[in-house]
């Protein structure tokens, strides 16, 4: 080496300065997940000690303005289960299938011009699918109930059904393609083996493709679960916002309130008065997303992890 | 017979998949056609004569001397109506008690139509709100609108449910001084509103005027910049250091992974909750402006992309051929001189990709903005008043418009307008990512 020992050691210093100073700025920005963590707690604590858990969990009866308040937010647990459930159920045999259909049956070029329509219905923001609920669904939504077979009658246009379509809707991109990439990472050499041994598409993709890719399938799954789940303007706007547990539990028909629009509609008028128990109920509901999201989270990468182990273990 | 099924079934599934696709496509349309048909309309609509008296009074665009003539020639049309309200509403305080009392509430309507329509009355003081300055400025709001004087909207019950009627007000007034008013409304209203084919591009930017009931969008969409840019400002240096550091610099072991792994948590945080976490800590904790910000929701948004930014970034970088990392470093350059003049640059189109589409997402949230920087009804934030100003955004103003509005209704024209230019912006960002990602494809194949 030509450099003096002296240079060579300013340059090693200089390139762990470097080093320390990218850590601390990575940190920064993989750490304010912890601080989000933090601060929601921090301000949802004070609800579980005033209020109590109990309350929270079991009862239904959501009064937060009444004297004196009550926070029972048991239905709209229920709506937030419920409407991310439907929507979930509608976009995953969709989901799945479009993504079987474009990893393996559509020919390339069509697979080119998909892409962007898949990517579009991604990108569009929320509030306007909120807006295209409420403003042409809905009245549709209105109108079916008289011309639907049963003649049952819908009292709103928004509820819980609506909101599930779209949401369904906006779940299907993120399923679509995770498990488009899962099922492309199956491999090539395991198709053709399942094709020279005379099996047809179907039974290749069903025996043999879906089988191999089955975590990352799921882990799509997941990711779309937590995407229906977060969502708030489609269902604010979109699913009736009365906080009951619809009778029966499985009519969609119904308007119900989820956790994610009561945060988005309560806090304009909580912010007012910071401090309240209002305010810090609805970090708890935010702490309660928050923890089912890296529920979420966790078990995905635990399976992915699960499956990298046994793929490298043969 | 088993072989045919076997077939069967494949038919079946690719005739699934066909459907699927075919749905989904289907759905975008069903999204995309109405938001931009009617989104049009906002900016390209039959305007009345009240829409450039409008545009005179409160823009002072347009031509006083032209407006001045059609005025006159608008006058004559309208001129007989008021005379028969006038008269009208001399013949009712001669009219018996009873005969009277069943009139005067419907008069009443009628003289309020009137108004609604054609602006206000000449000779009554003017009223203090801007919306009653004006009548109708749009064509097919004039003919709604005629049509409420026209007829009282009545409803008729019965055991199927109700059903609308229409009752012509005419029959009511039959033989009194008030009958040429509907004659002439039905037969002159386009005399009197004159509408003419009217191309607004204003509407982009001009000012709302008293609560979106006249004027343009322009507070919004300078606030979806603001917040969209602001946001970038943050993410991107943040996010191409992350990115450089899991590339280039970690070596994989458990502070890493951790690092990683809070990353991808972090995308998983739904959005309502980066709105409260904006709240209590940017807001509440570090008081980085009195109330909600622009920079309070800038710094907000940049968190929910910061993922995106990264993981872009990341993947750009590790497509740079290592060949160039290698002969960059054989010919003694540093890491950290390799990664700025070399790497960074190789991969620059591919983090652009992932920059442009965060700030498509990033224009388009709503949520994360309620509580830390939007309003509903603001003018347009000066430049210098970011730092400590909220401001209205499209995102949340759709929202307020299409649901808190007290004119929802009426204000349909320019939550379609809100609607698609938001769309637009966001598809024309994505738009971009596309052919950028295209070219990066393309040069990379050699």
């Amino acid at each position: 080496m030509l450099l003096s020992p002296g240079a060579r050691t300013r340059r090693r210093l200089a390139e762990l300065a470097g080093r320390g100073v990218l850590f601390g700025i990575t940190s920064v920005a993989a750490l304010a997940v912890m601080a989000i963590i933090f601060f929601i707690a921090r301000d949802a604590l004070p609800f579980f000690t005033q209020v109590g858990a109990r309350e929270f969990f079991l009862s239904t009866e959501w009064y937060p303005a009444h004297q004196p308040p009550r926070f029972g937010a048991a239905a709209i647990f229920a709506g937030s289960l419920l409407v991310t459930a439907a929507a979930v159920l509608l976009a995953v045999p969709l989901g799945l299938f479009a993504a079987l259909c474009m990893s393996d049956v559509l020919p390339f070029g069509v697979r080119q011009i998909l892409k962007p329509v898949i990517e579009m219905l991604a990108a569009i923001p929320s509030v306007v699918y909120g807006f295209f609920a409420l403003t042409v669904v809905a009245p549709l939504m209105q109108n079916a109930g008289s011309w639907l077979p049963g003649q049952f009658e819908i009292a709103s246009g928004v509820n819980a059904l609506t909101a599930s379509l779209i949401l369904a809707v906006m779940a299907l991109p993120t399923i679509v393609s995770v498990s488009e990439d899962a099922l492309q990472a199956a491999g090539r050499e395991l198709r053709e083996g399942s094709y020279a041994l005379g099996a047809t598409r179907a039974e290749t993709l069903f025996k043999v493709v879906v089988p191999a890719s089955v975590s990352g399938l799921f882990s799509a799954v997941l990711l779309g679960v937590m995407r229906a789940m977060g969502e708030t303007m489609v269902v604010w706007m979109a699913s009736g916002n009365a906080a009951q547990i619809p009778r029966p539990w499985y009519n969609l028909l119904q308007p119900v309130r989820t956790l994610t629009a009561t945060i988005a509609g309560d806090m304009g008028e909580a912010d007012q008065m910071t401090g309240s128990a209002h305010y810090h109920v609805l970090f708890a509901m935010g702490l309660c997303l928050l923890l089912v999201s890296f529920a979420c989270n966790l078990a995905g990468e635990w399976i992915v992890a699960r499956q990298r182990k046994r793929l490298r273990g043969g | 017979m088993r072989l045919k099924l076997r077939k069967l079934m494949d038919h079946a599934l690719t005739a699934g998949g066909y459907l699927a696709i075919g749905g989904m496509a289907l759905f975008l349309l069903w999204v995309l056609v109405p938001v931009f048909t009617k989104g049009f309309g906002a900016y390209v609509f039959r305007g009345t004569v009240e829409h450039r008296r409008m545009m005179l009074g409160e823009f002072n665009r347009g031509d006083l001397a032209r407006l001045r003539a059609e005025l006159a020639e608008v006058w004559r049309a309208r001129e007989p109506v008021y005379r028969a309200v006038a008269a009208f509403e001399r013949e009712l305080d001669a009219m018996p008690a009873a005969r009277r009392k069943a009139l005067r509430s419907a008069f009443r309507e009628v003289r309020e139509g009137v108004a609604v329509l054609l602006g206000p009355e000449p000779g009554v003081p003017l009223p203090a709100l801007t919306r009653r300055l004006y009548g109708q400025t749009r064509w097919e709001q004039a003919r709604e609108k005629a049509a409420d004087i026209l007829f009282e909207e009545t409803w008729e019950y019965s055991d199927a449910g109700s059903r609308r009627v229409l009752v012509p007000r005419a029959e009511q007034f039959e033989g009194t001084a008030l009958a040429p008013v509907f004659d002439s409304v039905e037969r002159d209203l386009a005399a009197m509103m004159r509408p003419r084919l009217t191309v607004y591009p204003r509407f982009l930017t001009d000012r709302s005027i008293d609560a979106h009931f006249f004027g343009g969008i322009g507070p919004e969409v300078l606030g979806t910049l603001y917040l969209s840019l602001g946001a970038m400002l943050v993410a991107v240096p943040l996010g191409i250091v992350a990115a450089v550091y899991f590339q280039e610099y970690a070596k994989e072991g458990p502070s890493v992974a951790f690092l990683r792994s809070c990353v991808n948590t972090l995308a998983g945080v739904p959005s309502v909750v980066f709105g409260l976490f904006g709240l209590a800590f940017f807001i509440n904790t570090l008081r980085v402006s009195p109330g909600k910000s622009v920079l309070a929701g800038a710094l907000t948004l940049a968190l929910l992309v910061l993922p995106t930014v990264i993981r872009a970034s990341e993947e750009a970088i590790a497509a740079v051929p290592r060949a160039f990392k290698e002969g960059a470093m054989a010919l003694g350059a540093g890491r950290f001189r390799t990664v700025a003049t070399v790497i960074l640059p190789a991969a620059l189109p591919g983090i652009l990709t992932g920059i442009v589409i965060s700030m498509g997402r990033a224009a388009g949230e709503t949520a994360p903005i309620i509580f830390t920087a939007a309003v509903s009804v603001g003018q347009m934030v000066k430049p210098s008043e970011v730092l400590s100003q909220p401001t209205p955004a499209l995102s949340w103003n759709l929202y307020n418009l299409c649901t808190e509005h007290e004119a929802v209704e009426e204000l349909r024209h320019v939550q379609f307008g809100m609607a698609a230019t938001l769309v637009l912006i966001v598809l024309a960002l994505n738009l971009a990512a596309i052919l950028l990602r295209a070219r990066v494809a393309r040069r990379l194949k050699g």
